[in-house]
Parts: structure tokens; sequence; C-alpha cells
């Protein structure tokens, strides 16, 4: 004990600072890093003037924000949900059942037909959208399908991956003990698929629908070319005021806009899940 | 089995049935008018076409890059730094579901000249142009800001219970943090970081938006290239445009067997 008192807390101290602070600064950093080109969405979607030195806006308006209640936005709004929900759909069943026929070992399945089948559910991952939608917009003009049905037939192609994989890792761990039990207590087949096996899959079944939906929801690409125009989402009208200039409020507007109906789904997913967690 | 035919079906038919178009009208075999004929005429003007793969594997590496870097940070700061780990993890989670034309729109008002972020500095002499520059600048942040949050959600989501568990035990047997993150975290880590990464890589490469609203208007990307070609009235453009596409699969298809070899090897290793 020949050390007083102060200079142990001298020889402490930098040492202390550096431990506590370093990570501090570097999680600020990455806070910054992440929510930084969110914060001129948020100021533009309410600025009324706000002209080049200053660094915010000198006046406000809510203009932006009602020219989403306008019926061509509206429409496009309602287009959009259309189409994501439709993706959803489509790509969350039939990634499923891909998933279950994926799902070894089965009667006259051998083990390369089902890695055959592994890839080929995984190969729309390797062909970038805009080359997949101008090789099959020939067919689809010449089937004349109609132009929701083309882009929702290309972009259930595109999420297929996604789901087909989400099913395959979540049947990975799933126990088919729990559907013998209930045919045990007396289950119908019909029962057990809908009670038993959806309510087990119910989480995987929310996450592939929600990453599929975003597919439809976020699509620009595949609806420009394939609808040529005609089918006005929200991405569309997003695309023509972001390559516009001066168009920074409905830019901003249109960016909520988009935003916020995934992020709403995403939070109320995670907290069912959460609550699904402490129930079981 | 039999429950995957209809997806394979759709899959095989719009796919396969896409690559053979794109083809046939890249070789003239399939004209908008007129006859049918074969002829290498798209793929004549080589050095635009391999400038635009140039420039697609420039953006598509660079990106790569980074968002494999900062993902792993990330993910990285989210398994080590507690709350505030998880905060930042959450955060970050929470970009996922912004579409990239958002982002680019975002990075647009972000960087642009007099943009968000030069005001914020004062709007000095100097300051870069960031937007619609010869090196990308703007995309290029783009793709890292979206995708290495994807990165690190891959990250996390393949190894926290492991990691916690393991880097919790190398602790109280005396390893520092560098020693944690260099024999715990990174061995781990790998594996998920390399799949992220192809993934990543053949996104950024495909993808349109962000080049076509914050890159230059020459020289183009393949992704801008091909669907400025295609939108043409031009009766030759068509099969240029095909040309362009399917330059990019293949570009794709070789990323991705590269891709597939460095898996292949971390997954021995661990």
């Amino acid at each position: 004990m020949s050390l007083s008192r102060s200079e142990v807390s001298r020889r402490r101290r930098p040492r202390w600072r550096v431990r506590t602070v370093l990570p501090l600064l570097l999680g600020l950093a990455l806070l910054i890093w992440i929510m930084l080109p969110l914060v001129p969405v948020l100021l533009w979607s309410a600025a009324g003037a706000w002209r080049a030195p200053d660094v915010l806006p000198s006046s406000w308006t809510a203009d932006a924000a009602l020219s989403l209640a306008e019926p061509e936005v509206l429409m496009a709004g309602v287009r959009s949900l259309g189409l994501g929900l439709s993706v959803a759909v489509t790509a969350t069943v039939l990634g499923g059942l891909a998933a279950f026929g994926l799902r070894g070992p089965t009667p006259g399945g051998s083990p390369a037909s089902t890695r055959l089948i592994g890839f080929v559910m995984l190969t729309p991952l390797a062909v970038p959208p805009f080359a997949l939608v101008m090789g099959s917009n020939v067919l689809l003009l010449g089937a004349r399908a109609p132009s929701f049905l083309g882009v929702l037939i290309v972009l259930t192609v595109t999420a297929l991956p996604y789901t087909t994989y989400m099913f395959v890792t979540a049947l990975a761990s799933y126990e088919d003990r729990f559907e013998a039990v209930a045919r045990t207590l007396g289950a119908s087949p019909a029962q057990v698929v809908l009670k038993v096996r959806l309510g087990l899959l119910m989480p995987a079944i929310a996450r592939a629908g929600f990453l599929a939906f975003l597919v439809g929801w976020s699509d620009y690409i595949t609806t420009v070319l394939i609808g040529g125009g005609q089918f006005i989402t929200l991405p569309l009208l997003l695309g023509s005021a972001a390559s516009s200039t001066g168009g920074e409020q409905l830019t901003a507007a249109l960016s909520l806009a988009m935003i916020v109906p995934p992020v709403v789904l995403l939070i109320l997913l995670a907290r069912r899940g959460a609550r699904g967690r402490t129930s079981s | 089995m039999l429950t995957a035919a209809p997806a394979v079906i759709l899959v095989l038919l719009v796919l396969g049935a896409a690559l053979i178009m794109v083809g046939l009208q890249s070789l003239g075999l399939m004209p908008v008018f007129g006859e049918p004929q074969l002829s290498l005429n798209a793929w004549a003007d080589s050095t635009s076409l391999l400038e635009s793969a140039g420039v697609s594997v420039y953006i598509a590496t660079l990106s790569t890059v980074l968002s494999a870097g900062l993902g792993l940070l990330i993910a990285v700061y989210a398994l080590t730094a507690g709350r505030g780990g998880r905060l930042v993890a959450a955060v970050s989670a929470a970009t996922i579901p912004i579409p990239h034309l958002v982002a680019s729109g975002a990075i647009g008002l972000l960087l642009a000249d007099a943009g968000f972020l030069a005001r914020l500095f004062g709007m000095p002499e100097g300051f870069p142009q960031l937007v619609a520059t010869q090196w990308w600048t703007a995309v290029i942040l783009e793709f890292a800001w979206k995708e290495s949050a994807f990165v690190a959600l891959v990250i996390l989501g393949s190894i926290s219970r492991s990691a916690m568990a393991l880097s919790e035990t190398a602790s109280t047997l005396g390893a520092s943090a560098w020693q944690r993150f260099c024999h715990v975290i990174l061995p781990l880590a790998r594996l998920p970081l390399v799949v992220s990464g192809l993934v990543v890589f053949v996104y950024t490469l495909g993808s349109y938006e962000s080049p076509w609203l914050l890159g230059p208007l020459a020289p183009e990307p393949l992704s801008v290239r091909a669907v400025r070609l295609f939108g043409s009235t031009q009766l030759s453009a068509r099969p240029e445009a095909m040309a362009t596409a399917l330059t990019s699969v293949v570009i794709a298809v070789l990323a991705i067997a590269v891709g597939l070899l460095l898996v292949r090897r971390s997954g021995d290793r661990s």
C-alpha cells in the first residue's frame, strides 16, 4: 500500500476512459451512419422553403403530406398494396409447397433429384431482374397477358428463392411428432394440417410472406418494363419525382409513404413473434 | 417431391424461356419486325459493352467490400456492446424493409450538391461532388448503406447464439476483447459473411435504381445501358439490349461459381 489514493485514480482513469468512451463513440458513429440518410427525407417532407446554405428549412408546410391524399397517389398506393399482397400469397404458397417437396426422404425421390430441385429454386437469384423482365416481356406480350398478371408472374419467380429457403430452414427443425400426437388424439387430417402444421409454421409463413410482400411493394424495374408505364404504382411515382429537379418535397413524402407501411408491418410481426414465444 | 412441382415448373418456365428469348434476340433471330437473320451485330460494339461490364463490376466489387466490412462491424458491435449493441442491431434491422429506390432518393437528398450533408458543413468551397461522379461515389454509398444492414442481419441471424456463449467462455478463460474477436467471432462469421457478400455482389451487379438516379450519364453500367436500349425506338437497339442483359447474366453466374468455391473452402476450414 505504498501508492496514495490519488495516484491510483490517476493511473486508472485513462484506461477507464478509453474503455467506455471508445465503444460509445463507435456506437454513435454506427447510429449516425444508419440514421443520417433518413434525416433529409424527414425534413424535406415537411419543408416549405429550404434554400441552399440553410441547414434547416426556413418554413414548414403540410403540402407534401397532403399531396399524398390526391386520388392519383392513393390509387398508386392501392395498386402497390395489391401487388405486394398478391406476390406475398403466391410466393408464400408456392415456396411452402416447394420446401415440403424438398424435405427428404420421400418415396420416389432420390437425394440427387432433391438437390437438383433445391438448385433450381435458387437460380432466380443469379439472373438480374432487368434481364429476366426483358426476356419474358416478349412472351407475355405474345400471350396477351394483362400487365398486372405479367408483373405478378415475374415478381413471384423473383421472390420464390427467399420464401422457399425461409420454409426449408423452418422445416429443418420441424417436429413431425406433434402431428402424430394430434392424430392419436383423434384429429382429422384437415385438423392436423390447419391446427398443428399451420400453427407451428406460422412464424415462417409470416417471415416468408413479409419478404415476398416487400418484393412486390418495392419493385420498380419490373413494373416499368412490363407495365409499360400503364400500371402506375408508388415506386413509379417516386422514380419520376426523384429523377426530376426540384421534386425534393414530393420525393420525401412519397419515400415516407413507401417506408411506413412495411416498417409498421415488421414491428407488428416482431411483437406477435415475441408474444408467441412467451406464451408457448 | 410432388408439392414442389408448381414452383419448380414456374421457375423453369419463366427463367428458361426468358433466357432463351434473351439469347435469340441478341443474335437477331427474333426481330421486332422483319425476317429473322443470324447476326452478331449486337455484340459488335464490344468496347462499349466491355466498358459497361467494367463499370458494373467496379460498382459491385466496391459495394460488396464496403457492405461486408460495415456489416461485420455492426454485427460485432451488436454482439459485444450490451444494450448499445442491441440498439444498433435493432435500428439497423429496421432499415431492411426500405426499398433501394427510396434509399437512392434519400442518399440523393443527403449527398447532392447543396444537399443536406454539404449544408451541415456550411457549404465549404472544396466540398467534393458525390452524386453523378466518375467514381460512382453516391451509388456505392447507397449500396453500402442498404446492404451493410443486410450483411449484419445475416451474420447475427446465423451466429448470435453460438458467438455469445463461446465468447463468454473465452472471456472467463481470460481472452481479451481483441482475442475474442479474432479467435471466436471472426471464424464463426466467415461463412455467413462470404454467403451474404455473394448475394450483395450479384444483387448490386443487376440493380438499376441506384446507378440510374445517382450515377453519371456516361459511362453506363450494364443495367442502365440495357434498359435505355430496351426502351429505344431504333430497331437495332433491341438486340443490343439483349446482348447487354446476357452479359450481366454471364458475369453473375461466374461470380456465383467463384463465390461457391470460396464457401466450400471456408466450409472445409471451419
